[in-house]
């Protein structure tokens, strides 16, 4: 009975901690000090030091800062300008027309960086000033961006992913190839809803003026090559094994640096920035992961998440209900609190957890990640819809609620890949048989 | 008189603070940037070992270790500069709805406490490094590094951040009406 007190404060505290805005990697260390304090002899000092250091260098997060920086040199390369002009011409005859471009730009981008928020913004930036100058409904455009911007977290690269693969030691190139599926599966949805969408209610969208010949098509298009062989190279490389997502991702910062150059966009200064902000956005991250590297120890002295499994055990709950009950706690949590610390809290308090229950960690990576973009768009705290704020200067409130049918759609597809979990694993799997 | 070098002192102090964040902050970005090329030489490397076959074998000794100890390096190195700018991610839903008066002083709190904990594991990393140096411990690859080497500078990246925290929240006593610089980012 102590116990459950005892545990309950401790969650209490790092609650508190957090809303009290305590910087998120030292209310991690301060919860996993004080578990330690309670439940166990365990010199607290040493432990903090020799998980600091174990949980920073290790060659599959050398991945991070790489990919971290070649999204940062993409975002500054007039990408934006190319992806409009590229996809507009092929899409004003599609039932849904140009916001498809929100749609198709945003899964293109997603494929080179691994953030949702530099997906919105990048894409953004371009398509709506353009698509508000065409008179495209303005709930439909924020809603397409937000909605698609958060395939940012889990089409590879993805950030969150290699957070979770370093937290949870899975690979991360096979979670990066199993995210590749549900990504086209999101992608497809969006698209079908908003090609619905315009056969149902044709007057909203705008008549397209020009129409395009095939040649001009072809010509606004050839600019997006590069984007997509640099795509096809950092995925490809990864899944047919010749080089690990860390090799990948060095590659792909040179070939991205290559491609500025050729925009005409690499510039001393552009590169400053670019670099500078890698360095904030990695050192971020490498310090939330050491200090839920600490948690995750002293989560393993005091016994909590191995007792949480018994419990859950205890409750025989199928693998349905688990999961219909850890979507509705995550949706919850994803309101308050960002995705990362969302993920590092999971691995180190759930995890064992989920383990118990038979639940492959693999495809629970890609399914946390798929419930982490849903909190991406909702409010208060979604980031993707301060940034589209940012763009768009309306009410949060009002973004939030345009973006309200892609949340849903995004609550389907975690139902489909849990009816279907072969379209996250199946591609790992025939990684593995090569 | 007294005032007046207390004014001139605090000045330099500010330039060379801001200059230690600064600095610090552009020895990681070199690191990653070094990571990278590193990284993309082994790759080149590789390809000319699969074109060419393996008695051209080329590689670089223990490149994945050095990798490793270079985003270590970076990741502490880079604390302060991140901390200055407002990088490092935390809630501040509750704290935006308290009233003025009452958000000076958890910032203080906050600020107080952060310190505190940086301060700790900077003092245990430097025991850690300390030991790792008396001890001569070193990784296990082709090259054998001294492990003291990048643990000085994960404690070093350590004190730095302390440094940093400290003297935020020194400021904030110092001048009542100073609001935070920090912001949430994603």
């Amino acid at each position: 009975m102590t116990e459950i007190f005892l545990t309950a404060g401790l969650l209490v505290t790092l609650f508190v901690l957090l809303g009290l805005g305590v910087w998120v990697g030292f209310a991690l260390t301060l919860t996993g000090a004080l578990g330690m304090l309670i439940f166990s002899n365990a010199p607290i000092g040493p432990i903090i030091a020799t998980t600091l250091w174990g949980h920073s260098h290790s060659w599959a997060l050398a991945a991070l800062p790489l990919f971290i920086l070649m999204g940062e040199i993409l975002l500054r390369s007039r990408l934006s300008e190319h992806m409009f002009k590229g996809l507009a011409p092929w899409l004003g005859k599609v039932p849904g027309k140009l916001l498809h471009v929100n749609i198709l730009g945003c899964a293109i981008f997603a494929a080179v960086s691994g953030s949702s928020a530099a997906t919105a913004a990048t894409i953004g930036k371009m398509s709506v000033p353009e698509l508000r100058s065409r008179n495209y409904p303005m709930g439909l455009i924020i809603g397409t961006l937000a909605g698609s911007a958060t395939l940012g977290l889990l089409i590879p690269p993805s950030i969150i992913l290699i957070v979770y693969g370093v937290a949870t030691e899975q690979s991360i190139a096979r979670l990066f190839i199993a995210g590749v599926l549900p990504g086209l599966l999101l992608v497809s949805m969006f698209a079908i809803f908003i090609g619905i969408y315009g056969l149902v209610r044709p007057d909203l969208f705008p008549a397209e003026k020009q129409p395009y010949t095939f040649m001009e098509k072809l010509h606004g298009s050839k600019r997006l090559i590069p984007i997509l062989l640099l795509i096809v190279g950092v995925i490809g490389s990864i899944y047919i094994g010749i080089a690990s997502p860390t090799d990948a991702a060095a590659v792909g910062v040179i070939l991205s640096l290559v491609l500025a150059w050729f925009n005409g966009a690499l510039s001393k200064n552009m590169f400053f920035d670019a670099l500078m902000g890698a360095t904030k956005t990695s050192c971020m991250i490498a310090f939330i992961l050491a200090g839920a590297g600490f948690l995750t120890v002293s989560m393993g002295f005091t016994g909590i998440p191995r007792n949480l499994a018994a419990w859950i055990d205890t409750l025989q709950l199928s693998q349905y209900a688990l999961l219909a009950a850890l979507t509705v706690f995550f949706i919850i949590l994803g309101c308050f609190l960002d995705g990362i610390s969302v993920v590092v809290l999971t691995t180190a308090i759930i995890m064992p957890m989920i383990e118990a229950a038979g639940i492959d960690p693999l495809w629970f990576g890609i399914y946390l990640v798929i419930v982490v973009e849903m909190s991406q768009i909702t409010p208060p705290v979604g980031f993707n819809l301060f940034v589209i704020q940012g763009l768009v200067k309306e009410n949060i409130l009002q973004i939030a609620a345009a973006a309200f049918p892609f949340f849903l759609l995004l609550l389907v597809a975690v139902g489909v890949i849990t009816i279907f979990p072969e379209i996250v694993t199946v591609l790992p799997s025939l990684m593995d048989a090569r | 008189m007294a005032a007046q070098s207390s004014w001139y002192w605090g000045i330099h102090m500010r330039r060379h603070l801001t200059k230690l964040y600064n600095v610090s902050g552009a020895f990681a970005a070199i690191l990653i940037f070094a990571i990278c090329l590193l990284v993309s030489v082994q790759v080149i490397a590789n390809l000319i070992t699969k074109l060419f076959g393996t008695n051209l074998a080329l590689t670089i000794p223990s490149y994945a270790d050095f990798s490793g100890y270079f985003l270590a390096a970076s990741s502490f190195m880079a604390l302060a500069y991140t901390f200055k700018h407002g990088g490092h991610i935390r809630v501040l839903l509750v704290r935006d709805t308290l009233n003025a008066n009452l958000k000076n002083i958890v910032d203080r709190f906050v600020l107080f406490i952060a310190a505190v904990t940086a301060s700790y594991m900077t003092y245990y990393m430097a025991l850690l490094t300390l030991e790792a140096y008396e001890f001569g411990d070193q990784s296990f690859g082709i090259i054998a590094i001294p492990l003291f080497i990048p643990q000085f500078f994960v404690f070093l990246g350590l004190l730095i951040f302390s440094i940093s925290i400290f003297d935020n929240f020194f400021s904030s006593i110092k001048s009542e009406e100073k609001t935070s610089d920090e912001q949430e980012l994603s």
